[in-house]
């Protein structure tokens, strides 16, 4: 098939578009997943979608090919160029134009009206694109599903026509430029800014992770079944689960979206990264039992991040004392701030001891070492790992201050 | 059906040229520098040969159309439905959009719907009258291009009172801190480059003076680099690299297990960094500048120091 820069199917580019901005050490030879043609096809496109924002480096081995940019400088997400790329027909186009045009003169037509005035147009063009009646019908059903054509009666007769026009658009410019970097979805917020005679670009964002946009079908389908209540199936690690979605977990330090989601089967809550799901399904209606909820709030209350573990009604206990002297009321604001579930109290003038009980301490051990420099004491009921915290400490001393003398001492678990 | 051809890239320069098409302005010119200014990079290639004529059927080869009015496309459901999910954010009073409209559609999603886990409990407070008065004229200064007159209070390191400052600056922009929850806003003056909390202003005035467009050219702060060595295990490149994946950044690997990253930042930023990559542990040695190893050096030193601290550095390597 010849080459487009447009694609049928979304899913497929995720990967590539991952790991030019994610990883972007890898060479062509290193893309194994699929062969060199489709990965050749899939580096123009996104070169032709991102333009200046891809970058490339010859070194011995071949060419790398990766997206390198401060998210900080730009207003808007240039992931969002991806959701523009999807292929049509000539019919789908001519369709759009024409129908959308039709009825902005007639105002309301049936699909017999409508056929002749498309016959009369298209003829005009030696009739390469004629299309049957059923073909029109199956367009102005997938248009009033979009909401953007309506039906009505006319005696027996189904007429369509455009919905009433919304005429203060403009009001929403700034907002739809804030939200869409911001909120799941946002792509669909530069569909919106799109619309605007200016888009707004007063907005910058920091530490903004524009790579969950590439999820935006999953969350998508996600949020519709939580509403809704129903069930939904999709592949994970080569395994077929069906949950039921409960909330959707972003981490902003991170970037990462996750479903938090309800197994039936195994009567047990998970976290699923989104950019690990596909194939994802919306099945049936799950009649939830009534302690659900409060089932929910339970696990949260001790959920310090996205872990999943096997045993949910038990957890482990950490407690943490800070030194915190005169002139660095920015760590205590750290410390409060950032406890998530844990709690904080002064035990003396200089001294802080934070105290929390959550499933699994390992996810805890990032933000811990985020106070080095500060930790007057660790304990915890797991020791591995408090032991691996030390061991860590430990091996960062080896790597930075091999030259120093005099402190050594055996670890305290 | 969020991944649809209708807000495709290829419809919405159609829709642009079938404008001029109808307004008889059209000029194979114009249709190219249209294509090759609003579309991909090689759509321009394939489409103006699709556009005019029979293929598409919108265009005829004398640039004319049989449109009768120029293209316009309804709101989509989607659309709606996103926009009265924002109805819900709190955020949202710091807009003045038109909270009445769409009553006919549910929301996309809920607030209560996410839950963002590791972010900061101390946001900006977005019911606070003075926070959104500022937040508003701020936006207002920065649609109508006039300067700001600020007044704020923030505090030092070394004094535990609140001082008072006050500027007249032209506002560049508003920067979100998704991490935080808060805003803060840049202002330029001849001199300098100044950041202020939303939440520190206690008066925020528009002044009349009109801003001339050569003077809202940001002076970018200053850029620092930092490389360091990432060694690969318990899944640190994938931790690591998303972590980081913000920012501007090179990544050469030099062996199976091992990294080399380079990151920019900007300078205000160096203790936020060092704790960043403190905070991966030993599976991050950073290699340069000298200056910022030395801040890594700085932290451990001072937490190998602390009294019950169990560090055992006798295998250190010479």
């Amino acid at each position: 098939m010849a080459y487009s820069e447009l694609i049928k199917n979304f899913s497929h580019v995720r990967a590539y578009l991952r790991s030019f901005y994610v990883y972007g050490f890898q060479h062509r030879s290193e893309y194994t997943q699929k062969s060199s043609r489709m990965y050749d096809n899939e580096r123009r496109r996104v070169e032709s979608w991102l333009g200046k924002y891809l970058t490339f480096i010859q070194d011995k081995e071949g060419r790398r090919v990766f997206i390198s940019l401060d998210s900080r400088d730009i207003p808007q997400n240039p992931l969002f160029s991806a959701f523009r790329a999807k292929s049509f027909t000539p019919t789908d186009i001519s369709l759009h134009f024409h129908v959308l045009d039709i009825l902005q003169t007639e105002n309301s037509l049936s699909i017999t009206d409508l056929m002749n005035s498309l016959t009369a147009r298209l003829l005009d063009f030696n009739g390469e694109i004629l299309p049957d009646e059923s073909t029109v019908r199956r367009k102005l059903k997938e248009y009033v599903a979009l909401g953007l054509l309506c039906t009505g009666k006319k005696g027996r007769e189904t007429v369509y026509s455009l919905p009433d026009s919304y005429s203060d658009l403009e009001k929403w410019n700034c907002a739809a430029a804030f939200f869409s970097e911001v909120l799941p979805m946002g792509v669909i917020g530069s569909y919106i800014q799109d619309r605007m005679a200016e888009r707004c670009q007063f907005f910058r964002f920091r530490q903004h992770y524009i790579l969950s946009t590439l999820d935006s079908e999953i969350l998508y389908s996600a949020a519709q079944a939580i509403n809704e209540k129903r069930l939904i199936t999709y592949s994970h690690n080569n395994q077929n689960l069906k949950v039921l979605p409960q909330k959707i977990y972003i981490g902003t330090q991170t970037g990462r979206q996750y479903l938090l989601v309800w197994s039936p089967k195994r009567r047990k809550f998970s976290f699923q990264r989104t950019d690990q799901i596909s194939n994802l399904k919306i099945d049936e209606a799950f009649d939830v039992p009534q302690d659900l909820e409060e089932k929910l709030k339970i696990y949260q209350s001790h959920a310090w991040g996205v872990t999943s573990c096997n045993n949910q009604s038990c957890t482990e206990h950490i407690e943490m004392i800070l030194s915190i002297r005169a002139g660095e009321d920015y760590l205590l604001n750290k410390l409060i701030n950032e406890k998530r579930c844990g709690t904080v109290e002064q035990i003396d003038e200089t001294r802080w001891l934070f105290r929390a009980d959550v499933y699994n301490t390992l996810e805890m051990v990032p933000w811990l070492r985020s106070f080095t420099g500060s930790i007057l004491e660790l304990k915890g009921s797991n020791s591995v790992v408090i032991k691996r915290f030390w061991k860590d400490l430990s091996d960062l001393a080896n790597l930075y201050c091999s030259g120093d003398t005099g402190k050594s001492g055996e670890a305290d678990v | 059906m969020l991944f649809h051809e209708i807000y495709g890239r290829y419809y919405q320069v159609t829709a642009n040229i079938l404008k001029e098409a109808v307004r008889g302005n059209l000029t194979r010119g114009k249709l190219n520098a249209m294509i090759h200014s609003q579309a991909f990079s090689e759509s321009i290639l394939t489409m103006p040969e699709n556009l005019v004529g029979s293929r598409w059927s919108l265009i005829r080869e004398d640039l004319s159309t049989p449109l009768k009015n120029e293209p316009h496309m309804p709101l989509t459901i989607l659309e709606k439905r996103w926009i009265k999910a924002l109805m819900l954010d709190p955020r949202i009073r710091l807009f003045e959009p038109d909270m009445e409209a769409f009553s006919d559609v549910e929301p996309l999603f809920s607030p209560d719907m996410i839950v963002y886990y590791d972010r900061s409990a101390k946001g900006d407070d977005y019911s606070d009258p003075l926070y959104v008065s500022c937040f508003k004229t701020a936006l207002a200064a920065l649609r109508e291009h006039r300067k700001l007159k600020i007044r704020w209070k923030s505090s030092s390191s070394t004094a535990a009172a609140l001082t008072s400052h006050e500027a007249e600056a032209i506002p560049m922009y508003l920067e979100y801190a998704e991490k935080d929850d808060i805003f803060r806003i840049t202002l330029q003056d001849e001199m300098n480059q100044l950041t202020v909390r939303i939440s520190q202003i206690t008066e925020c005035e528009m002044t009349s003076v009109a801003v001339p467009p050569d003077a809202l050219k940001l002076k970018k702060e200053t850029r620092e680099s930092v490389t360091f060595e990432l060694t690969d295990f318990r899944n640190a490149k994938e931790r690591v690299l998303s972590h980081f994946s913000h920012l501007e950044k090179e990544t050469k690997r030099l062996d199976d297990l091992r990294y080399q990253i380079t990151l920019k930042y900007n300078s205000s930023d160096e203790s936020e960094m060092v704790t960043r990559i403190l905070s991966f542990g030993p599976v991050i040695k950073v290699t340069s500048p000298e200056s910022f190893t030395e801040l890594i050096r700085k932290r451990i030193r001072a937490q190998l120091s602390m009294k019950n601290c169990s560090c055992d550095v006798t295998h250190a390597q010479k």
